[in-house]
């Protein structure tokens, strides 16, 4: 970088561009950490139900409703309600049979759901990438550069949600009860906590989190099949690099990960990808609670 | 009876068995079966380190792939004869798992698996972003096959695979083998009886790579082609697949495993074009209905012990 002119224009586009991808990282990543952190499953679906959410997306901006605004809008609390009854339905009828098992069994499982999603997406709506057209709110403009206010939007929803979750589960009834359920089952449930809905409901949460998210990704990113296994592979680099079960870690490991993406596919392309994976493993050595996680690592 | 079921006995008559196939089968079917083979050595590599040794690697597929595209790369790019590209894919293989493992090895459980991920899919960043080396997304294509025809390639295929089924069993019958298992069963009893348990967990994961690199090796002449996909973490799940589906306590279960996974992938692309939904809809029904695996359902049913 050196002697060359910064655009300033330009930085500003880019760093709005990753703002947007780090929001979008969150709220995936904030779903998976969420069921993580509370119910010890590694759920290799959650990528499946971004992609479902930026499906219903789709099929709610084109199809039910007329006006950009309106759509974005109601795809957003479509994908929400969809994937929370998908989440529900998933937890309720497999994995809460999958709890006792190995890790092995539930990844599989989840893997198994995946195929399953992917295939059922290309019956529904095909094969081909699905644009959406247009992008509600218009632009402004920073130098030679357009930045839409959609990005300014989803960035608030990530900051909503994230605060969302935090006074949920440090200020509720309900959240301190999934808390309690998550770090001891059975005191929680001898006290009169109904940790099976609860267990429900958290995943349905985490799932409604996935979907949302693929919703917002949409306007910018298409939806297709397979999008969710890029999705769920850079998730869980976010949720270890910032800690398994921390909402907080999530957030700054999708900033982490948006951020040293999009840069380095401007100043060194080759280590774009590469650069995620190195940052992942280096965790995982060095601190493998994450950058803001508390849970003691078994050693053997 | 458990003992001939599970034990090397077997590996004779299914290796008459898999002798026959080119002789009967066209070029197509000895293909699908050669790249059986291969998967179920793949599945053994990676139950050496899963079934034996009591870790799951979420990323075996760097191996795998690894393997595959040194092969290519060195027959292709650098013009060397197949023996030689293998012999070097085997070095590669084995550095990269001393490496992945020694770091990777800090952990256990779910981090050592993150690790493994995390490290594959590194290997898988490369592949894609290094184009003057492998091809980038579009890979390297005209690799040649030893013996040219599908039919005799298979042959090589058959012969080194069983080869190496051989000595991984011989491997896990030798004290070193007990070390593993004793390491899996109780690390701190392992530790306190004098084993480095870290250490064993070490060659074990170098003989897992080694095993299913070597698998790799033999792949990517059989397609003539390989891309990134190969290194991809999909991969790496369904490798895992691969091993439960036949068995991860039973030597052979995870080769039957790789066999029988081919086998449904063909008849499901045959049925229709959303293969991948039947995949998966077996996937699941395995988990709930054959928890211990096609072959460990079998040895139970003849009333053998599993191992």
């Amino acid at each position: 970088m050196l002697g060359i002119v910064v655009d300033l224009g330009y930085v500003a586009a880019q760093t709005a561009n990753a703002l947007f991808y780090s929001s979008i990282l969150f709220l995936i990543a904030s779903g998976l950490s969420l069921i993580f952190g509370i119910m010890r499953v590694l759920n290799l679906a959650h990528g499946a139900f971004y992609m479902v959410g930026a499906y219903v997306m789709y099929t709610v901006f084109t199809r039910l409703v007329s006006g950009a605004e309106v759509g974005v809008v109601a795809g957003i609390l479509a994908a929400g309600l969809v994937l929370a009854a998908i989440g529900y339905l998933v937890e309720v009828g497999l994995l809460k049979w999958v709890y006792s098992k190995p890790e092995e069994v539930q990844l599989l499982l989840t893997f198994a759901l995946i195929l399953v999603f992917d295939d059922t997406v290309k019956i529904i709506w095909g094969t081909e990438y699905k644009a959406l057209q247009s992008i509600p709110w218009g632009s402004f403009r920073v130098g030679e550069y357009l930045i839409p206010v959609y990005y300014i939007v989803t960035v608030a929803v990530a900051v909503v949600v994230a605060f969302g979750l935090w006074i949920m589960f440090t200020r509720t009834i309900t959240g301190k009860k999934i808390r309690a359920a998550a770090s001891y089952p059975d005191i929680a449930a001898a006290l009169g906590v109904n940790t099976r809905i609860l267990f429900s409901l958290t995943f349905a949460l985490g799932a409604a989190l996935a979907g949302i998210s693929g919703a917002m990704a949409a306007p910018i990113l298409t939806a297709y099949p397979g999008m969710g296994t890029e999705a769920i592979v850079l998730s869980f680099a976010i949720i270890v690099i910032g800690g398994m079960g921390s909402i907080l870690g999530s957030f700054i490991g999708a900033l982490i990960v948006g951020f040293s993406r999009t840069f380095m596919a401007i100043v060194y392309p080759v280590l774009e990808i590469a650069l995620v994976y190195i940052v992942m493993a280096l965790i995982l050595i060095i601190k493998p609670t994450g950058l803001f996680g508390e849970r003691e690592v078994e050693r053997r | 009876m458990a003992r001939i079921m599970t034990g090397v006995n077997w590996l004779i008559p299914v290796f008459a068995l898999l002798a026959v196939v080119p002789l009967v089968a066209g070029p197509f079917y000895s293909r699908l079966v050669a790249t059986g083979i291969l998967y179920g050595v793949a599945a053994v590599g990676f139950n050496v380190l899963f079934g034996y040794t009591g870790l799951l690697s979420f990323g075996h597929a760097m191996f795998w792939g690894t393997g595959a595209y040194v092969v290519a790369i060195g027959t292709v790019k650098l013009s060397l004869g197949f023996p030689q590209s293998f012999l070097l894919a085997l070095g590669v293989v084995l550095l990269l798992a001393l490496v992945t493992g020694y770091l990777s090895l800090r952990h256990t459980k779910i981090y050592f698996a993150m690790l493994t991920l995390a490290f594959s899919q590194l290997v898988y960043a490369v592949a894609l972003k290094w184009r003057s080396v492998t091809g980038a997304d579009e890979g390297i294509y005209g690799i040649p096959r030893p013996l040219g025809d599908i039919e005799d390639y298979y042959y090589v295929v058959l012969v080194v695979s069983f080869a190496t089924l051989f000595l991984t069993w011989k491997l896990l019958r030798s004290p070193l083998g007990l070390a593993f298992r004793s390491v899996r069963d109780n690390p701190y009893r392992a530790e306190v009886v004098g084993y480095s348990v870290n250490r064993v967990r070490l060659v074990s994961f170098l003989v897992s790579g080694l095993v299913t690199g070597i698998a790799g090796a033999l792949y990517s002449p059989l397609q003539s082609s390989i891309n990134p996909d190969s290194l991809y973490w999909t991969f790496s799940a369904a490798i895992v697949f691969m091993a439960i589906l036949g068995g991860s306590r039973v030597f052979l279960g995870p080769f039957i495993g790789g066999l029988v996974y081919v086998f449904i992938q063909d008849i499901a692309m045959g049925l229709t074009e959303y293969w991948l939904l039947i995949t998966g809809l077996i996937l699941g029904a395995v988990i709930f209905i054959l928890p211990s695996g096609i072959v460990g359902f079998i040895v139970k049913l003849a009333g053998g012990d599993e191992e």
